[in-house]
Formats: C-alpha cells, structure tokens, sequence
C-alpha cells in the first residue's frame, strides 16, 4: 500500500515533466497587425547596431511592435535554430539565405506570397530584385521574402597601405604577387583569408574559375559540367599557387574570415581581404568606428577600404565576373504565435520605401525593392574623396549581376569544396585528385551530372 | 557502514513480508523499489531511451526533420567502412589517446612526488597545476587560439629568443594542429592525474617506504618497485578515464581548430557532430554515435580486465 503514494507521485512529476516538454499545439496569435512582440534571429546583420537601427527605424512608424533581435553567429546557426523552430518556442521571424538554408528550413516558413501581393500588388516580382526570389523559393512556395542581395568576387583593400606604399589595386596575378611582396618587404601582411571557412574558400575559388573560363563555376554546381573539368583543375592549381607564393597569409587554413581574418584587416595588419558587397558599410565612419571597437582596437582611427575587381588570376583576359545570393530573407515561423505583428515588420523590411531605404542607407545590402538607391548625402565615409566614387560603382554594377554565388550548392557539395580547397592548399592532394574527389562527393550528394 | 547494514539487510531479505506488513519479527524489509524508482525512471527513460532511440535512428537516412525517414537498414554502418574522414578521427583519438595518457602520467606522477616531498610553497604549486582543470574549454580556447596563431605569443617567444626558425602557423597546417589540440588537453588535466595520484600516495604505508631506506634503496629505487606498483589501480583507473575522454573530445579540437585543416583534429565527437548538425545527416551521425559508445564500453572492459589481471598475478 506504501508504494501507491510513491507512484503518485512519480506518476505526478512524469506528467509534469511531460507537461513541460509539450508544446501548446494551439495556434492562437498574440498579436495584431500594429502591436506585439516579435523575436527576430539572424546571423546578419552581423552587428546588432544595424539591426537596431533598422528596428529603431521601423517603431516610428510601429511604436508598438517591440522586435528583439538575436545575432547568432553563422557557424553556429543551424546548430540553434533546428532545434528552436522545432520546439515551437524560437524565433518568429528568422534570416534566411538561398541554398542549404532554404533546404533545411523551408518546412518552417510560412508561404509569403500572399503577403508579397498585398504589399506590392499583383505584379510585385517586377517590383523586386529577381534574384530575391528564385532562390528563396523552394516546393511552390516563397519561404521568406528578400530584404536585401549581397554579392562577392571582389577585393576590399586598406586605402591608407596603398597609399603609403605607392601601390595601386593588383589585375592579374603577376601584379598581386608584385604587391604582396613590397607589402611583405616593408612588414605589411598583404592578403588575408579565413579558408578554414567553405563560404569563403568559395568565393575565391569561385573568383578564380570565373577568370579561367567565366561560368564554368555554375555549370559544374548545376551538374551541366563535371567537377573534374580541367578548367576545374586549373582553379585548384591556381589556388595553390596563392598559398604558394605567399599571397595568402600564413596558417590561412588554421582562420576563419570571421572573426580571425575580419580582426586582422580591420586592425591594419593586411592590406586586402575577399569581402563581397556587405563590406561597404565599412566605408563609412560609423560603422568602420564600431568594427575597429569590435575588433579589440580602442581609440583606433578609420581607415578608407576600397573596392577592387578580382584580378585576372588565370591570365585568360577574363574579366572575373562578379556573383550573388539575396544575402537574406525574412521567414516568418509557422509556430509563431505573434504572425500578425511578424507580418508587419517583414512587410515594412522587404517591401515599404522606408524599410528598404534604411537598408540601403546602411550598405550592408544591396536593396530589393527597385529604385531604393542609398542616399550619399545622409552617409558619412571615411574618406569621401577616394571612396565615394568606387562605391557607388560597385553599388551600380552589383544591379547587374545574374550568377548565383551559393543557392546551387548544397550543404555536402559546399563540404566537399572545402576538403578539396583545404587538401589542396595543405599539399595532401593535387588538384586532380581533389577535383576527382569533389566529384565523388557532389554525386554523392545527389547531383546529376550530364 | 557498509560492514554493518550489509549483514543486516541479507538478514532482512530473509524474512518473509507478511501481507498486511505488520507482526514481523526482527529488523523490516526496506521498502526498496519506490525509492530507487525516481532514478530507476530517469536512467532508463531518458539514458536507456536514449540510447535505444539513437540505434534506431541509425537506421533511417534522415535530416532529422523531415516526417517520412527512409529506412537503410545497416547502409550507415557500412558507409562507415569507407569514410575516410571516419578512420582519420579513429586514429586521431587512438594517437591522442596514447599521447595524452603517457604524459599526464609522468608528468602528474612527477608533480605528485615532488609534492609528497618537502619543497617550500607546496600549496600554491598544487593551486597552479590544478587550476586549469575548472577553467571552462570555452573561455581558454580563444586564448589558445591567439597564442598559436602565426603572430601569437609563441612564435613571438620563439623569435625573440632567437628561434625564428622555428615559429610556424601551429594551427594552421596538419603536421601541428593535433600535437596543439593534445598540448592544450595535457595542460588541461595533469591537474586531474597530479591529485590522484597525490591522494594515492598518500595511502601507502610510511613503513614500507621507511624499511626501503633502511635496506638503502635509492628514491628512484623506490619510486620503481614500492610507489609504481602501488598506484596501479589509479594508473588503470586513470587509463580508462583517459580512454573515455579522448572517445567524448569534442570541445577543444571544436573551438580551436573546427576539427582541421583538412579534418586534421577530427575526432569521433567532432565529426559526429559534423555530420549530424551543420550536414543534418543525422541518421549517419547516429550511427557514428553508437560506434563511439560501443568502443568506449569495449575499450572500459579491456581496462578493467587488464587491471584485474595484473592484480592477480
């Protein structure tokens, strides 16, 4: 009989312990359109003073929608959110980017379609960066709505090293060898790369085989080219002449662009990195001010970046072409329970003139609502004089760009390409045999090549 | 207290209970199950559960997520036969494994003597060498990571003593990063083995010792054939900790190196987490992880055995 209260109570707590694992199925919205609490994650912006100047932006006209943003950083991203979104108790509105992203999570998203034609009417694809869309798109469904594109190919150098050293941006691969070795000469590291990272380590590669045969980067991630393709080979060759003639800097495969090789460029002590677009809001002072702070430097002066084309590595006179994703999407959770107020901050990011013109205004993406330019009389940077120009063409040029960066690639094909970038560079594998590799491993990956 | 309720717990579970619990003679029966049954719950619920639930899953091609997983039956398993990444974190945890445990034992035993013997500030040596034991990978890794860095504090140290030549990207390349990640393991636990082993010792009889003085026995003499033999079951004790740990590394390759370059520092607990998160194969990382357990209970009981060998011969 002594045991029947015992198992009462064990009884009692399982159920409780239950009750507390158990999510309230229940689909009721605590919100409304104009007030509630919306909890956003992101792993950008990667500075939460953006995102709070876009959310400090978005309460004058909503004062009553509270938005809590949480930067998580990117490597951890998929670790955190999985979890979250399947508890029922994550975010409501998450950043979401084309490619393995949108994969893995699109089951998550709410379809925004609807939302996109109440914003912007019938004909609102017109009205949007295409490449906003299709990317972000998977199984019929818009799973989040583009804010902003972001595009890489490109160089980012220290105004103030090549000045003080007469150096002017290297175009072929001769003249970047001829820069890093006077950089090298008076104590200046020259190039910094974070290549323990797939996304970077992409890039470059992708830079690369852009200048030995544009398009062929694509073709081999849609499978309209085998990964052992020689022009292939010739990227990996080249990419290991880059470690072994000291452009890149020592230990490249022991960094990661962020935070290492970020922290080293910001601090002065190289005098290019491989950034994409989202590098431009480090042209101005503000911004510039607080990754110097977030990088340890205190009291430290802003220097002027300046954009540089990827020069022509292979020497085949191509003009290494630049590429993009939408850098993100707001996805709205199917287990939120404050829709009505996510809603409204997805609606006034992606698609109202003000949300999209706070976007533009803080450079980190190129906007995705059409004729939103940044407006240069409001933005500060560093050096006005020599950066002005520079920028605003990139932000031009950057409207132009069709080829994908990483929504062909997915999660196994992205790994793929860092064991062969990494092998490569280590010396374990030649370029033929890591391209052999790489194939294996986007066959196996399900890629169907023709 | 275990000598004495023992006896009288065998005695009790002689007396038959009768059906009302009550006119008995002698000490009760204690009421047993309800009181483990809280744990009892716990561990099969949630560990046995557990277990149970992740060698079914090793048989699903499944991102964890999606609602209708695949069944693969042993094609998991088999994968593992041929992953390449798979052998390379079994040999790294083997050589870490043997690295590790050869130099926390000389160097522990080392502190271990030393403070056994009368040195001045004993007590704060003790605090110096166990202090790394309670400080967390997290916050240490960062420090590691600077120190090693091609412009860190090592190979500044190197170029100022005039060693340049020797400075190098330690974490940077495959040939250094392993001997870094077992470095910062070692500087991590010799704290553990140090305190055991000082505790042991302290459970030697001084008579022994002092008869081996008296027939002349030199302190290495000593050292070999009374103190060693006499810390045998710690050295097992510590062997098969050491075995288990090096089978769970995960913290310290994961926040220093990610498990490179070119998966030079993966181990079974990085690359199942590998697997498992960032490709989201989590029907392979579930096979990896039973595996690992099954190596780790293998590798436990052939400890266990050779220790008990030894103490029978």
């Amino acid at each position: 009989m002594r045991l029947l209260p015992v198992l009462a109570a064990a009884t009692l707590a399982l159920s409780g312990l239950a009750a507390c694992g158990s999510n309230d199925s229940t689909e009721t919205d605590a919100s409304t359109a104009t007030s509630g609490t919306v909890n956003w994650w992101g792993w950008t912006p990667t500075d939460t003073a953006t995102a709070n100047a876009y959310i400090a932006a978005f309460n004058q006209k909503f004062p009553d929608i509270k938005v809590n943003y949480k930067l998580v950083n990117i490597s951890d991203w998929v670790a955190a959110l999985r979890p979250a979104l399947a508890s029922g108790n994550g975010p409501d509105v998450f950043d979401m980017q084309p490619g393995a992203y949108v994969a893995q999570f699109k089951s998550f998203a709410e379809d925004q379609t609807k939302l996109a034609e109440d914003a912007l009417g019938a004909g609102w694809k017109d009205k949007v960066a295409p490449i906003g869309i299709s990317g972000l798109s998977a199984d019929g469904k818009l799973t989040a709505m583009s804010v902003g594109s972001v595009y890489a190919g490109m160089l980012w150098l220290n105004g103030d090293i090549f000045k003080k050293y007469n150096l002017t941006a290297p175009t072929t691969l001769a003249e970047w060898k001829h820069v890093c070795s006077v950089l090298k000469q008076n104590k200046v590291g020259c190039f910094v790369q974070g290549a323990a990272q797939e996304g970077f380590d992409q890039d470059t590669l992708q830079s690369i085989a852009n200048s030995v045969q544009p398009g062929l980067w694509s073709k081999a991630s849609t499978g309209d080219a085998k990964w052992t393709d020689p022009g292939i080979v010739k990227t990996l060759a080249i990419w290991k002449d880059l470690f072994d003639s000291g452009i890149m800097q020592e230990g490249a495969v022991g960094y990661q662009q962020y935070p290492d090789a970020n922290n080293d460029f910001l601090t002065g002590k190289y005098g290019m990195i491989m950034m994409g677009t989202w590098y431009t809001q480090y042209a101005t002072t503000k911004a510039m001010t607080a990754a110097l702070s977030a990088a340890g430097v205190s009291g430290a002066k802003p220097f002027p970046i300046l954009p540089a084309a990827f020069p022509d590595v292979a020497g085949a006179g191509n003009t290494s072409e630049m590429y993009g994703d939408a850098d993100f999407g707001l996805a709205i959770s199917t287990k939120s329970k404050n829709k009505a107020a996510a809603e409204t901050f997805v609606k006034w990011m992606a698609t109202s003139s003000e949300g999209q013109q706070a976007i533009a205004d803080q450079l980190n993406d190129i906007p995705s609502l059409k004729g939103v330019e940044p407006d240069f009389n409001k933005i500060e940077l560093v050096d006005p004089a020599t950066q002005k120009g520079p920028v605003e063409d990139l932000i031009t040029k950057s409207g132009a760009i069709t080829e994908p960066r990483e929504s062909l690639l997915s999660a196994d094909v992205q790994t793929g390409i860092l064991a062969a970038a990494t092998s490569v560079a280590t010396g374990k594998s030649s370029p033929e045999d890591a391209a052999k590799a790489l194939q294996q491993a986007a066959e196996a990956a399900g890629v169907t090549f023709k | 207290m275990t000598g004495t309720s023992t006896p009288t717990l065998h005695r009790a579970a002689s007396v038959p209970d009768s059906a009302d619990g009550g006119g008995r003679r002698g000490p009760r029966r204690p009421p047993g199950l309800p009181w483990i049954l809280p744990a009892l719950v716990l561990s099969v619920g949630l560990i046995y559960y557990g277990i149970g639930y992740t060698g079914y899953i090793s048989t699903l091609d499944w991102d964890g997520i999606s609602p209708g997983p695949e069944h693969v039956g042993a094609h998991n398993y088999t994968r593992m036969l041929h992953d390449p990444v798979f052998w390379a974190a079994v040999r790294h945890t083997a050589l870490f494994f043997v690295l590790t445990f050869v130099v926390q034992t000389l160097v522990g035993l080392t502190f271990a003597v030393l403070m056994h013997s009368r040195i001045r500030l004993a007590a704060i040596y003790k605090v110096i060498v166990f202090v790394p034991v309670v400080l967390a990978p997290a916050i240490m890794a960062p420090v590691f990571r600077h120190m090693f860095a091609p412009d860190g504090e090592l190979n500044a140290v190197l170029r100022h003593i005039g060693l340049g030549d020797l400075a190098q990207p330690w974490i940077g390349q495959t040939s250094t990063a392993l001997p870094v990640i077992m470095f910062i393991t070692i500087w991590e636990w010799t704290g553990v083995t140090f305190v055991l082993y000082y505790a042991a010792m302290t459970q030697i009889d001084p008579s022994v010792l002092e008869a081996a003085r008296i027939d002349g026995a030199s302190n290495l003499r000593t050292l070999h054939s009374i103190i060693w033999p006499e810390l045998r079951g710690t050295t097992v004790a510590l062997a098969m900790l050491g075995a288990i740990g090096a089978l769970k590394t995960f913290d310290v390759p994961y926040l220093v190196t990610i498990g490179g370059p070119n998966y030079a520092t993966e181990f079974l607990g990085t690359y199942i987490y590998r697997q498992t998160i960032p490709l989201s194969h989590v029907g392979y990382g579930a096979a990896l992880s039973i595996v690992l357990l099954v190596v780790a209970l293998l590798m436990a009981l052939a400890l266990q055995f050779a220790g008990r060998e030894r103490e029978g011969r």
